[in-house]
């Protein structure tokens, strides 16, 4: 009922597979080396420009491979040129989140080794996800990516939220992640097989008894993979977990996390051509409808901007999950090309968005534990800066031409025209509708005028790392919403 | 010896899953949450035994051993928070950790 494939690739590593996954080999050596660095010397400083250079390190080696063509290492991993831009978009959302925790963890007078060594762990986890090409790889990567970001969750001791959302988050990913293991060990026991590139024939659906098992597992699988995506109705945790978790974990749970998922998501999906299945595709329907509509409903009535944008989030993962439902085989280049591209898009709005709101939670001398919508009050006026990143931030989170996201949208409307799914069209227009409802009062709040007394002071921007990070990321932003081609030839190669 | 069929393996591990999630669902205790989530991870491992077994290959086992590892990791950090919220909250109770709403 299966063929097994023809396995031309060496078991062992050579040296061509072992320069293709470099940026992976530098992350898993540097958490080694910063182990014992930690032995051998505990400072903030030290183990905070170490992990710098280990990251900095691992986006130059990737950045080379970007040109090289696709290589299967192992039976485990494949990295092709997607997975390849994947990876530097996680280095360099953690390259911009890393001096954010710095700041954030030396406010503190303990030593904070921990907190890098889980984020090198977490980006290592990233980087298996998206170039894995086998279900041990896949979970594997997940594994790594979601223990180490409980730890992040939880691991500001002083606050009030952080047991609570760092068990909400343990309890229902480990749940999550017990449905997609399920949902593999099914798949896996009708089709024999656990390597993504497997043929399978078709005849395996229709099988009496262990079809039902089949098509079972395929929707746990998904189910598992929807709630790290945090698509509605599997979204419950998405709004506690962003507020909870310290600021600059938010940003790596808002980028990293989601863009690991998605690709793994679109290459397991694409190599088992899993999307022609009708029950798959009815279900990714669902999924996408409901968290498009729920996600900017939702962000409505939030007062608290994390919570907000985390309902944001939830209705851009179900603009993204259109592509994956009208996609099919003839098109797959410009799949992937515009799920890059939207996800490239969505990180470097949220990076700017979480950067102004870490940024602002330092600022405020009350013990706050929450930004809300009255602390950016006239913010224009007492640091344009920070105002200037998050209006572009929300005005691409938005769609409005001549930003990222609106070319992002574009993209997938063009798809979704093509493939005549009227409904997801429907939906992605109603969403961003509504979304318009909370993003533009936003914009407003920055530029009004009346400011409760206590915030006239003008914020000046005095760290020269923070300046370099707000200055590029506004200049990111202005430069690829223009050209946006330049985008489309990093992944096209 | 007749050789149990795939089909029976399937549905004892599901229904050992699905045990193990109704634990997680419906105990109030957090410790308890704790060990059906345990419960959860070694159904899957019947599963990928079982059809490890009827393919002949090793890569149920492997994967079993995968499982094992992340169920040891999933308590590690599962008794590091249980014991922070010991001395928070003096109480395993999982209905406490409902601050955040919105």
């Amino acid at each position: 009922m299966m063929m097994p494939v023809a396995d031309n690739t060496p078991a062992f590593l050579t040296m061509a597979m072992a320069g293709a996954i470099l940026p992976q080999l530098i992350i898993a050596f540097g958490i080694a080396l910063a182990l014992l660095l930690v032995a051998w010397r505990r400072s903030q400083r030290t183990i905070a420009l170490f992990t710098g250079v280990v990251i900095v390190m691992a986006l130059l080696a990737n950045i080379s491979l970007l040109v090289t063509p696709a290589i299967q290492v192992t039976q485990l991993l494949k990295v092709d040129g997607y997975s390849t831009f994947a990876f530097s978009l996680i280095l360099i959302s953690a390259l911009v989140a890393l001096p954010m925790s710095h700041k954030f963890l030396s406010a503190q007078i303990e030593v904070h080794d921990e907190y890098y060594l889980l984020l090198l762990l977490m980006v290592l986890g990233a980087g298996v996800l998206v170039t894995s090409d086998h279900y041990a790889s896949l979970f594997l990567g997940f594994e790594l990516l979601s223990i180490s970001l409980v730890g992040l969750v939880g691991y500001q001791r002083e606050s009030q939220y952080s047991v609570e959302s760092g068990f909400k988050y343990l309890i229902l990913s480990a749940s999550a992640s017990s449905f997609m293991l399920l949902g593999i060990a099914f798949i896996y026991s009708v089709s024999g097989d656990m390597s993504f590139s497997a043929v399978i024939s078709k005849t395996i659906y229709n099988q009496p008894d262990l079809g039902v098992f089949f098509q079972l597992g395929l929707l746990l699988f998904v189910s598992g993979v929807a709630f790290k995506l945090s698509v509605a109705p599997f979204h419950f945790w998405t709004p506690d977990v962003y507020q909870g978790s310290p600021t600059p974990v938010t940003m790596l749970l808002a980028t990293i996390s989601k863009i690991a998922m998605f690709v793994v998501l679109l290459k397991c999906f694409a190599a088992q051509q899993y999307l022609l299945l009708e029950n798959v595709q009815q279900f990714l329907l669902i999924f996408a409808i409901t968290s498009m509509l729920l996600g900017n409903v939702m962000a409505l009535k939030q007062q608290n901007l994390k919570r907000l944008f985390a309902y944001s989030s939830i209705a851009h993962m179900g603009y993204l999950l259109i592509v994956l439902i009208v996609t099919s085989e003839q098109n797959l280049a410009f799949t992937w090309q515009s799920v890059l591209f939207y996800l490239a898009a969505y990180t470097v709005a949220n990076l700017s968005v979480f950067i102004v709101i870490e940024l602002l939670q330092q600022q405020l001398t009350t013990q706050q534990a929450d930004i809300t919508l009255s602390d950016i009050k006239g913010l224009f006026w007492r640091a344009p800066s920070y105002a200037l990143l998050m209006i572009l931030a929300i005005l691409s989170l938005a769609g409005i031409p001549l930003t990222m996201g609106f070319i992002g949208k574009f993209y997938i409307l063009s798809q979704a025209t093509i493939a005549h799914a009227w409904w997801l069209i429907a939906a992605l227009i109603v969403g961003s509708g509504i979304g318009l409802a909370y993003y533009l009062p936003l914009i407003f709040k920055l530029f009004s005028a009346e400011s409760s007394p206590d915030q006239n002071v003008k914020i000046s921007v005095k760290n020269i790392v923070e300046k370099v990070l707000v200055y590029s990321l506004v200049g990111v932003s202005l430069v690829f919403g223009i050209f946006p081609e330049v985008i489309n030839q990093l992944i096209n190669t | 010896m007749t050789s149990i069929p795939l089909f029976h393996v399937l549905i004892l591990s599901s229904l050992l899953f699905a045990i193990g999630f109704v634990g997680v669902v419906a105990r109030k205790n957090t410790l308890f949450i704790l060990m059906s989530l345990e419960v959860m991870l070694n159904a899957i491992g019947v599963a990928f035994i079982g059809a490890g077994s009827v393919w002949q290959q090793a890569d149920g086992q492997v994967m079993f051993i995968l499982i094992l590892t992340l169920a040891a990791v999933e308590a590690a950090v599962g008794l590091a928070l249980l014991i922070r919220m010991q001395k928070k909250y003096r109480s395993l109770d999982i209905d406490l950790l409902s601050q955040m709403k919105g």
